[in-house]
């Protein structure tokens, strides 16, 4: 067992597989609201991390093409964040 | 044509991009600008929905609850372990173990097939509802956001396709992963959008 | 040159330069119409003068094309053409066909044209840069298809390349949109639709893949960069073009009884249509700095350069500037369309076209390249034409700006005419600016006869 989780590959797929179950539970009790955002912004950018890292195997790649998945993640984030803050309002 | 040298082009290519860079880019250095311009397109399409949802936020809110959620979660777990076991293909590959590379493509592909039934299910329970894109503002979001991405599981599937024919002829091992490794990355990115795509239509509100 | 069939692009090439002039020569008189109304009225009214000036426009390019294609095939399928004579023909039939359809244009009027030409047997003709009557469209569906038996015919005996089996595309896709030419639905919906699929899939579709192949190949000879690197870009770069041109065709359906998705499909993915253009652009940027060679044909290269960013400005930024459905619904059809479309067929088409044949031209006379003198007046006509094609664009960009302002945004708008006579001091701009330009195409067909190779030169 602790082998199998020396793979970042399936440390990766375990994560992600929990992380969509949090979301979709969240769906399930109705969250709603700004911390539910939040939270649901913040699991899908750690999921998207995880997979440009552990599954496109940038960790080790050269930073410029690392930073420029990273920072579509992180612009895509604020932008749904953005659109969603201006929604509460 | 003389005076040209037979080096590898590609590497040569990626070099002269990153030249700071010590590590290596896995796969084609196109493919990763190919990439890129996906995720573009797929960035100013989820903004487009989000700030058109700011300015519709009660119709959002009302339509995403007849969405099923249980089938775009499903959909979710089968790309996320698709692209695991493209994943262990590479690893696979470096590995040298042949009959490994092709079987991970295969299970892949079988992921990629049992999203687009899933899909094909959900899509069928809408338009049987007689739900278009011209019914409102959410569902027109909701057809073209996951329909756009619908035709890129199938474009990555025709890819996984190719790499699992390549695959079966023995081209990939810890000699040449190139191929494989640039077809793997698009898949990745298929999983990456669904990511992000699935809390953003399905479950934000 | 390598293979004695490539001589055949030369008449071509003469052919679309003499037609360039002509274009620039009606743009000049439309320029004036714009702001003397009446200037050589009766004789060629605006609307004539127009037709004729986008008609050349087209004609020219294609002679550009056509031309391009028959230099570059056999040295790509590293075979001579298949049928040299063929290619000979087919020149004369589409410069008389072409010529004659000038004339009927000048000569008597639309209607009347269209009644001698039968238009009421295929009702095809009043339709924005698709006015030629029946028989010339025949004919030139006649001639591209013969062009391109000649051309696929080449490569099929030949070798195969990427860069000549993107080119197929290109002109295959050109001939088959083509044919959306020939339905006119009485339904004005249907009716743009099919207008658009012949006018927006070439410019902004198959076009573009045509540019990208010449592109290409230039930059590899000029550069002697590897083959397999230029291949790659050249695949990247048409993806893109297809995915964001084809989806892009939505820009043009906004408000015109189709439904209102198209405003999302058509502003997002033609707000992506930039990007195959910036790829270009880099692309050329990035070759020509790796580049293994020091090619003699200095003038070659620049205008592979300037085809890349002036592309991107005009079909890129300018495009973009009013593809956006909400900004499109203010600046619809205005004199920012004009200058968009001015800057876009200048940096895409006839710059490409130029390079190409500034490439091929001493080439096909002889020479590596041409003299220094030579070289220096074609860098300079390569600077006061992209020049003068910028102040166009910025002063009809102005004109428009204006123009959206005075007659659509404001509280109390103005009526058309009145608001066009508000703008004129921009109009006399761009005449002045567009006279700029003609000295400059001057200049370039000087180059022609200025000096031999080096030693001549010296």
């Amino acid at each position: 067992m602790i082998d199998t989780l020396k793979n970042p590959a399936h440390r990766a797929w375990l994560v992600l597989i929990v992380a969509t179950g949090i979301t979709w539970y969240l769906g399930e009790v109705g969250a709603a609201g700004t911390w539910s955002i939040v939270a649901m912004l913040l699991i899908a950018f750690v999921k998207g991390r995880l997979v440009i890292l552990d599954f496109m195997e940038l960790r080790e790649a050269p930073l410029l093409w690392r930073m420029l998945l990273e920072g579509w993640l992180i612009l895509v984030s604020s932008l749904i964040l953005l659109a969603y803050w201006i929604s509460l309002k | 044509m003389a005076g040209m040298t037979t080096s590898s082009s590609t590497q040569a290519a990626s070099q002269a991009i990153t030249q700071a860079a010590t590590h290596r880019l896995p796969g084609d250095l196109a493919i990763w600008f190919f990439i890129l311009a996906e995720l573009l397109a797929f960035a100013v399409f989820f903004a487009a929905y989000a700030f058109a949802r700011a300015s519709h936020v009660e119709e959002f809110n009302l339509y995403q609850q007849t969405l099923d959620r249980n089938l775009g979660a499903l959909n979710t777990l089968l790309l996320i372990t698709g692209s695991w076991f493209v994943v262990l293909a590479v690893q696979a590959a470096h590995r040298d173990n042949r009959p490994a590379i092709a079987r991970h493509l295969l299970l892949g592909w079988l992921c990629g097939a049992g999203f687009l039934v899933v899909k094909v299910f959900e899509y069928a329970a809408k338009f049987g509802a007689g739900i278009s894109m011209s019914t409102n503002t959410f569902y027109m979001f909701y057809i073209s956001l996951t329909f756009f991405h619908f035709m890129h599981v199938i474009l990555g599937m025709v890819i996984l396709t190719v790499l699992w024919v390549q695959a079966r002829k023995g081209v990939y091992g810890s000699h040449d992963a190139h191929g494989l490794e640039s077809g793997a990355a698009y898949w990745h990115m298929v999983d990456l959008l669904w990511i992000i795509l699935f809390p953003l239509v399905y479950v934000m509100r | 040159m390598q293979y004695k069939s490539q001589a055949v692009a030369k008449p071509y090439f003469i052919a679309a330069i003499g037609l360039f002039v002509g274009q620039i020569l009606f743009g000049l008189i439309l320029g004036l119409q714009y702001v003397l109304g009446d200037f050589l009225f009766p004789a060629i009214p605006f609307n004539v003068a127009r037709m004729v000036h986008t008609n050349l426009l087209i004609v020219w390019l294609l002679f550009g094309f056509m031309g391009g294609a028959y230099y570059m095939i056999p040295e790509e399928s590293e075979t001579e053409l298949f049928s040299p004579k063929l290619a000979l023909a087919l020149f004369w039939i589409f410069l008389v066909a072409g010529a004659l359809t000038i004339v009927g244009y000048l000569a008597v009027p639309y209607a009347t044209l269209a009644e001698l030409t039968g238009n009421n047997l295929l009702e095809t003709m009043g339709r924005e840069f698709l006015e030629q009557p029946l028989p010339t469209k025949l004919g030139i569906v006649v001639v591209a298809l013969a062009f391109l038996f000649n051309i696929t015919m080449t490569v099929l005996k030949g070798k195969k390349t990427s860069i000549s089996i993107v080119l197929l595309l290109g002109l295959w896709g050109l001939a088959v949109f083509f044919l959306f030419s020939f339905y006119n639905p009485v339904n004005v919906v249907l009716d743009k639709f099919f207008w658009w699929w012949t006018v927006h899939l070439w410019v902004e579709g198959v076009w573009e893949l045509i540019l990208g192949s010449f592109l290409a190949f230039v930059l590899i000879k000029t550069t002697g960069v590897d083959r397999e690197v230029i291949e790659k870009w050249l695949y990247v770069i048409v993806t893109l073009t297809l995915i964001t041109g084809i989806i892009g065709t939505g820009h043009h359906y906004f408000w015109i009884g189709t439904p209102e998705y198209w405003q999302w499909w058509g502003s997002i993915f033609s707000a992506l249509e930039p990007i195959p253009f910036f790829a270009m652009t880099v692309f050329a940027f990035n070759m020509v700095n790796r580049r293994r060679r020091e090619h003699p044909n200095k003038a070659a290269v620049l205008w592979a350069l300037g085809t890349g960013v002036m592309a991107f400005l005009g079909a890129g930024v300018w495009g973009f500037l009013h593809t956006l459905a909400p900004v499109n619904y203010y600046t619809h059809g205005t004199q920012i369309t004009a200058a968009h479309g001015h800057m876009a067929f200048y940096g895409a088409y006839a710059m490409v076209n130029l390079m190409m044949i500034s490439y091929a031209m001493p080439i096909l006379r002889g020479r590596a390249a041409n003299g220094n003198k030579s070289q220096v007046l074609e860098m300079w006509s390569f600077w006061l034409m992209t020049v003068a094609m910028v102040f166009i664009t910025l002063f009809l960009t102005a004109a428009g700006i204006l123009q959206v302002w005075l007659q659509r945004v404001s509280d109390t708008p103005l009526p058309f005419m009145v608001a066009q006579e508000k703008i004129q001091l921009f109009y006399w701009m761009r005449e002045w600016a567009g006279v700029a330009f003609l000295i400059g195409l001057i200049l370039y067909i000087a180059s022609f006869f200025a000096g031999g190779d080096e030693k001549e030169a010296a």
